[in-house]
């Protein structure tokens, strides 16, 4: 027992050991002006470079200050900050620049081509360039800017990079295909699944691709993909972190993203403009992030990468926790039964065994497809709901819209009408019939009758409401016909296409409403009744109308109270008529609660909204179905 | 003699009655029978009159639009029908006649499938058959048919074979049958007259279905006559009315069938459902 105590204490005091909510912080940020295509943190940290398709290349120091510029001939496609502080670009002019620390040119190769992709290890001993329009992946000497060698890929290479530590090179190309290398040649083609947009690879192997799927696809050593990382945008940047634990990512539209080496996100955060390039700083705290407009962003998001391994801590140790609290509470329970000598269960739960078997088909379908939906339809009701995106915890703001809905409120009114007439369709018209089927002497002609009225059922109910609909028309339809004929042509109308008449219309559908499970209800109550006691009811003197009021009416409150439920319960979640003879129109004068839950699902796509449509209605029905259980228990005792 | 008159002017009146209200009730299936005959200028100029001449072949055109929504819809019935006999005929007799730890519970579990309403479950469940990529094909409808019908299905089978004397299977049992064999040629040979009644229900509850097949059945080729209906009508629009009201007309036919054949099921179905809830 006391351990059990223990384990309990320990489980509650757990959460309090880690910090709560970590969330980055933005850093500064810089308005070069520039429109920037590239960027890149210097290994040691203490410097950034960008480079922008203004023709130079501006190198920053890590609190913001400018340290030189440097020039090229056109729009500069990549940079590199090396180790011992120079400075690598690549640009439109065909060139290859090296600068060193203080901004004075080293060399400048020329290339004899648009160099469109560049990238070097952080210590300069492996540089590798994608020129345009040549199908090798070209290697440069950092010390001289000589090419020291080639590789062949493809002509259609867009974008290069080369892991800080040396070992790998990954290059894509425009054929959705990537290319692992290391120093000795190719060691791998991977496909990717959409256009390559960026790319990156870490020191241990892994490769991220950025594409224009809006995806970010890692791939390991091997070349299988292992995860995939979902963006709002095309990615314009992947950038991993010196440990190759997490990764940054920019799109599009602004958006700057770390996902983990899982593809979990992390982080988001949206800056405007075009995100257009990520780099990490050395030790992974801070994310620079360059946009169309020239900003660089730095944000600190040290916080988010220690919270995220905190909570994998964390998630561990509870794990951890919960399998030994679940052990501990096995063997008690365990100990427990055998004390009381009540392990026999087991034997005989082995012994039932062919009957688990023979129920499960049946538990699992029920699990999965009548108890799964329920839950999630429960559990979305909160969130904005988007199967396959990104779904938002809102709280109760979709049942807070609902209240604000004007189909709602209008459908609400609607129900409320369609209820109470419905409650008389369903009992009035069956009971009388069923009383005058109940009176007629003959059998034959009884039979007859019942059978007369049930025949309504071989027409498909949606052919019935279609039918019905034909009658409503105006020029077509069997009323304004009928009116015609008996002299009240002046009352034709467009029945359905009045916002005044559709709702009565709609209610009038399947006039006289002889519903038939209504009718064989009442009428199996009725003949229930002992013919004695109408019998001696007779010998007093009672009248006709007298036996009814006095001795069905009341024999009857089981079924009334039955149909009554079943009546409510389902009006209450019929959309099919309205949806099929109207679809809620003209304007909003047949809306039901349940046909906007249909269309905000269907036409809207506000999957959470609808599903909190369907819970409230849920709420209402239970309450119905609870307080009629409470009759039944008044009534029994 | 008085009284014996009065006692006939009554039944008069009670006749007249009903045959008026039976009239009112049918006035759509008459209504469609004569138009399912009438062009649209007969159904104009003539609108009272009977189909002089009567157009047959309104029958062939609409025949011909729509037999393919009238297949669909009986093979999905009759697959999602068996399924649920099986799984309810199974359910129902270990429920009805064994004993085994957990029992109450699985069976309160099952009942409870009963209480939820359709309106909570119809979004979510679009999506996770969505999410399985079970939209737009048959098992859409099949399976949706099999896990619902199989709650009321198992109920109903509980209480019939809770019926059957189990001196019967005890007998079986003794000259060596298995419990498979038990099963097989004692209780479901039984218990026929509730598998019949199960599958009546189920088939025209698939017949009748529109929502769910709406939602889920993109292709025009799998769709269901339900919903076929209806885009057959938005197709032929006012131009062919006959033409739609033949429609009609032989989607009703599969209902006819089942409902000539096996009334009695399905009101014994309806009324049983009605009386245990």
């Amino acid at each position: 027992m006391r351990k059990i105590a223990w384990l309990a204490m320990a489980l509650l005091f757990l959460p309090g050991i880690f910090p709560g909510v970590a969330s980055a912080q933005e850093g500064w940020s810089i308005e070069s002006g520039a429109d920037m295509t590239s960027i890149s943190a210097a290994p040691d940290g203490s410097r950034i470079a960008i480079g922008s398709r203004d023709a130079k290349a501006l190198v920053y120091e890590a609190d913001g200050g400018l340290a030189f510029e440097a020039p090229a001939g056109n729009v500069v496609n990549a940079v590199e900050l090396l180790t011992d502080g120079s400075l690598l670009l690549a640009s439109d002019d065909r060139r290859l620049y090296a600068y060193d620390r203080d901004g004075n040119p080293l060399w400048a190769t020329d290339l004899k081509r648009q160099v469109k992709s560049m990238s070097a290890s952080d210590d300069g001993t492996w540089i590798a360039a994608v020129v345009q329009r040549n199908d090798e992946l070209l290697f440069i000497d950092g010390r001289t800017g000589e090419q020291v060698g080639s590789v062949p890929i493809s002509a259609t290479m867009r974008t290069v990079k080369v892991s800080e530590n040396g070992q790998w090179a990954a290059v894509g190309s425009s054929d959705q295909y990537a290319h692992l290398l290391n120093r000795d040649g190719i060691v791998g083609k991977i496909g990717a699944k959409g256009q390559i947009q960026a790319i990156d690879v870490s020191a241990e192997g892994y490769t991220a691709i950025g594409t224009k799927l809006n995806e970010v696809e890692l791939f390991n050593p091997q070349g299988q993909p292992v995860h995939i990382a979902k963006t709002r945008d095309h990615v314009t940047d992947v950038a991993f972190s010196a440990d190759g634990r997490t990764i940054g990512v920019s799109d599009l539209s602004g958006y700057f993203y770390i996902f983990d080496a899982d593809g979990k996100k992390l982080w988001e955060s949206k800056a405007g403009g075009n995100g257009r390039a990520v780099a990490f700083d050395p030790e992974g705290k801070t994310l620079y992030g360059g946009t169309n407009d020239g900003r660089i962003l730095s944000f600190d998001v040290g916080s988010v990468v220690a919270k995220s391994k905190s909570e994998a801590k964390m998630r561990t140790i509870l794990w951890g926790a919960a399998v030994l609290a679940a052990l501990a509470l096995i063997a008690f329970l365990l100990g427990w039964m055998k004390r009381r000598n009540k392990l026999g269960i087991f034997r005989e739960i082995w012994r039932s065994k062919w009957i688990y078997v023979g129920l499960a088909p049946s538990f699992i379908l029920i699990f999965t497809f009548l108890y799964f939906p329920a839950f999630s339809g429960l559990f979305h009701s909160l969130y904005e709901w988007q199967p396959g995106g990104r779904t938002t915890f809102i709280g109760l703001d979709n049942f807070k819209r609902m209240l604000n809905d004007p189909f709602v409120t209008k459908g609400l009114g609607n129900l409320v009408i369609l209820v109470v007439t419905g409650l008389i369709k369903t009992l009035i018209p069956p009971l009388i019939v069923a009383e005058l089927i109940y009176h007629l002497r003959s059998k034959r002609l009884q039979y007859g009758f019942r059978t007369a009225f049930t025949a309504s059922m071989v027409i498909p109910g949606v052919a019935g409401l279609l039918i019905w609909q034909n009658f409503y028309d105006p020029n077509l339809g069997l009323f304004n016909n009928f009116l015609k004929l008996i002299g009240l042509g002046s009352w034709a109308h467009g029945w359905l296409g009045d916002p005044d008449t559709a709702l009565w219309a709609l209610i009038f559908i399947g006039f006289p409403f002889v519903g038939i499970l209504q009718l064989l209800v009442f009428y199996a109550g009725l003949l229930s009744i002992s013919e004695e006691m109408i019998e001696s009811a007779k010998i007093d003197g009672a009248t006709l109308p007298r036996i009814i009021r006095s001795i069905h009416l009341p024999l009857l409150a089981g079924q009334f109270k039955f149909l009554i439920i079943l009546g409510l319960i389902g009006i209450i979640q019929d959309f099919n008529g309205i949806l099929i003879v109207t679809g809620g129109g003209p304007m909003d004068s047949t809306y039901v609660p349940a046909l906007q839950m249909y269309y905000a699902a269907t036409k809207f796509n506000e999957l959470g909204y609808a599903s909190a449509l369907g819970v409230s209605m849920f709420a209402i029905i239970l309450v119905i179905t609870v307080i009629n259980l409470k009759f039944i228990k008044t009534e029994d005792h | 003699m008085r009284t014996l008159k009065l006692i006939h002017v009554r039944q008069l009146v009670i006749i007249a009655l009903l045959a008026v209200l039976v009239f009112l009730t049918l006035v759509p299936i008459l209504f469609m029978l004569v138009s399912s005959l009438k062009s649209n200028a007969q159904i104009l100029g003539n609108f009272w009159g009977l189909p002089a001449p009567a157009r047959w072949g309104n029958y062939g055109e609409a025949f011909h639009s729509i037999w393919r929504y009238i297949v669909n819809t009986i093979v999905y019935a009759v697959v999602g029908s068996v399924l649920v006999m099986a799984l309810s005929s199974v359910s129902g007799y270990l429920f009805a006649k064994k004993t085994f730890p957990g029992k109450d519970f699985l069976f309160m579990l099952m009942l409870a499938m009963m209480m939820v309403p359709g309106i909570l479950t119809l979004i979510p469940s679009y999506v996770l058959y969505e999410n399985m990529g079970l939209t737009n094909t048959p098992w859409a409808i099949i399976i949706a048919c099999a896990a619902g019908g199989q709650i009321f299905g198992t109920f109903l089978c509980r209480t019939f074979m809770a019926g059957l004397p189990s001196e019967l299977f005890e007998a079986a049992r003794i000259d060596g049958a298995t419990e498979r064999r038990v099963f097989l040629q004692v209780v479901i040979p039984l218990s026929v007259p509730i598998l019949a009644t199960l599958f009546i229900m189920q088939s025209v509850g698939v017949y009748n279905d529109y929502i769910w097949p709406l939602l889920t059945i993109r292709d025009s080729n799998l769709q269901v006559i339900a919903v076929g209906l209806t885009i057959f009508t938005k197709q032929f629009g006012i131009t062919d009315l006959g033409t739609r009201f033949a429609a009609y007309t032989i989607a009703s036919l599969p209902l006819l069938a089942i409902f000539s054949f096996g009334m009695k099921y399905y009101i014994q179905g309806m009324t049983q459902g009605a009386l245990k809830l």
